[in-house]
């Protein structure tokens, strides 16, 4: 696989609709994107041979989810920030087969709706249980509400 | 008109739960559709009450076969985060037991492949050979299943006699050089059973992403070892194993060499284990504010983690993404056109792990 240099990927990067500056640290590449196209960006991704890993979901306190797309394109790993609005996003699944499982676990636990997603169903949600079960603090949070 | 037969969540032909529902017209399959979550235990959520030690144990019962690999990735997305350098001796035990664990996933799943084929005297072989790495891995940790060998700055346990454990390899070698690879490589009765089976082209893994064995039978070379080098991978000098064909025998000859590849890894990682402590430090570790990523190549392939610190003694944040998570979903495209009687080995040879995808 040629792999783009870090300058040529920040400038395709730069290219889609509501990116940021892209920042390094730790092992890989990170973007703090709030409005980012998440479609366009697949697009994008896709086109430069960067495989989708996985899309991380957390509960934020104001009712939305911070989604991180991760995505690793030979020895470099891409992290993109964004969050929902309206507890909805886009769905990235019609431009990247491995998404529509990510996103429909999401929506499981933490009831992000991926509009266009052509089957948002439960995937590994016990019955019993609400979607969005998983909405609630970690870290110090997590000790305060115990306590 | 299709017609469909379920195949579990409960079935003989399935070694873990999770359900098949397979469309048919005559003997022919038309589509696949699965259903998952059977085993969910929500170990993500359980994760961000607990703190960084109790997480250790708890994402070591992700999965029974892959557990060094799940503390492994989870200690190095701590340690990412907190800036610590994990002493070279213990970089390199993490290596020898984490392809101990691979060769203990392969050898597991060959004994299954084969029971599946119908070749039940080669399960019986590969069996005997994996009861010599369980005992490698018990020598060495303790434990048959969960080792318990990996803590926040490096590992818990030494290897106090590299030659001891250099001999049981070496009995090892010599079963799977002798029986294994040639009964999954060469024999007849092997290749007529599942040459042509179950393709999966190169396009198709890339639109799927699929990771580790299953990407590697279809020629898309991709392997943590190599594409993001962790543990000793760098020093060690890992090949990489590749096959084109893309259907269940390249799957079955990409484990089977790999296994071969694990045992000179080990036999070289124990033959240059330097010298030196176990652990950057002592004591409980303290996790500073930040993120990271972290990626190992388990048995099954890519495993990856992100971690979140807020600064206190528990994480924020836990994602745990398994291979079997995202190598699942392709048997869609794996099973349209294939015969109905070459589904439970078509599944069986993407060993599916469901603690792993369900969590």
């Amino acid at each position: 696989m040629n792999e783009p240099n870090e300058n040529a990927l920040a400038v395709r990067l730069a290219e889609i609709p509501g990116a940021a500056l892209l920042e390094a640290h730790g092992h890989g590449l990170w973007m703090t994107a709030p409005h980012i196209d998440v479609q366009h960006m697949a697009r994008t991704m896709v086109s430069l041979g960067c495989r989708l890993s996985t899309m991380s979901g957390t509960a934020r306190e104001n009712g939305e989810t911070e989604v991180i797309y991760h995505y690793s394109l030979g020895r470099t790993s891409l992290n993109i920030r964004t969050h929902t609005h309206g507890g909805t996003l886009p769905s990235i699944s019609a431009l990247e087969r491995s998404a529509s499982w990510i996103e429909r676990e999401i929506h499981d636990l933490y009831a992000v709706t991926f509009v266009g997603h052509p089957n948002l169903e439960r995937l590994i949600r016990p019955p019993q249980l609400e979607e969005g079960f998983c909405r609630e603090p970690g870290g110090a949070g997590a000790k305060e509400a115990k306590a | 008109m299709p017609y469909t037969i379920p195949i579990g969540p409960y079935h003989p032909a399935l070694e873990e739960p999770y359900k098949l529902s397979v469309s048919c017209i005559g003997e022919t399959v038309q589509s696949v559709r699965l259903d998952i979550g059977f085993s969910f235990r929500a170990i993500e959520l359980l994760a961000q009450r607990r703190n960084y030690i109790q997480d250790i144990i708890l994402v070591e019962r992700v999965c029974g076969i892959c557990s060094h690999v799940h503390t492994l990735t989870f200690c190095t997305a701590a340690e990412e985060i907190a800036g610590i350098r994990v002493p070279d001796r213990a970089r390199y035990i993490r290596a020898i037991i984490a392809e101990l664990e691979r060769l203990h996933s392969h050898l597991l799943w060959a004994g299954i492949g084969a029971e599946d084929m119908g070749f039940q005297t080669l399960f019986m072989e590969v069996f005997a050979v994996r009861e010599k790495v369980m005992d490698l891995l018990e020598a060495i940790s303790g434990n048959r299943v969960h080792y318990e060998m990996n803590c926040i700055g490096g590992v818990n346990r030494d290897i106090t006699d590299p030659e001891a454990i250099l001999a049981g390899v070496k009995q090892m070698r010599a079963g799977i050089e002798r029986d294994i690879v040639p009964s999954f490589m060469k024999s007849d009765t092997t290749r007529a059973r599942i040459a042509g089976v179950g393709i999966l082209t190169r396009e198709q893994a890339l639109q799927w992403g699929v990771v580790g064995p299953v990407a590697r039978a279809s020629g898309v070379a991709t392997d943590v070892r190599s594409d993001h080098p962790y543990a000793a991978y760098e020093e060690l000098g890992f090949k990489i194993v590749t096959r084109t064909e893309g259907d269940v025998r390249a799957r079955i000859m990409v484990r089977a060499m790999e296994m071969l590849e694990s045992i000179r890894l080990i036999e070289k990682a124990l033959r240059e284990l330097p010298n030196g402590s176990l652990r950057a430090f002592e004591g409980v570790p303290t996790i500073p504010v930040g993120e990271s990523t972290a990626r190992s190549e388990a048995p099954r392939g890519e495993i990856f983690y992100y971690l979140c610190s807020d600064g206190s003694d528990t994480p924020t944040r836990v994602k745990i993404r398994t291979p079997s998570f995202v190598n699942l979903p392709a048997l869609e495209a794996m099973s349209v056109g294939q015969q109905l009687a070459d589904m439970p080995l078509i599944q069986a040879s993407i060993d599916p792990c469901m603690s792993c995808t369900d969590r």
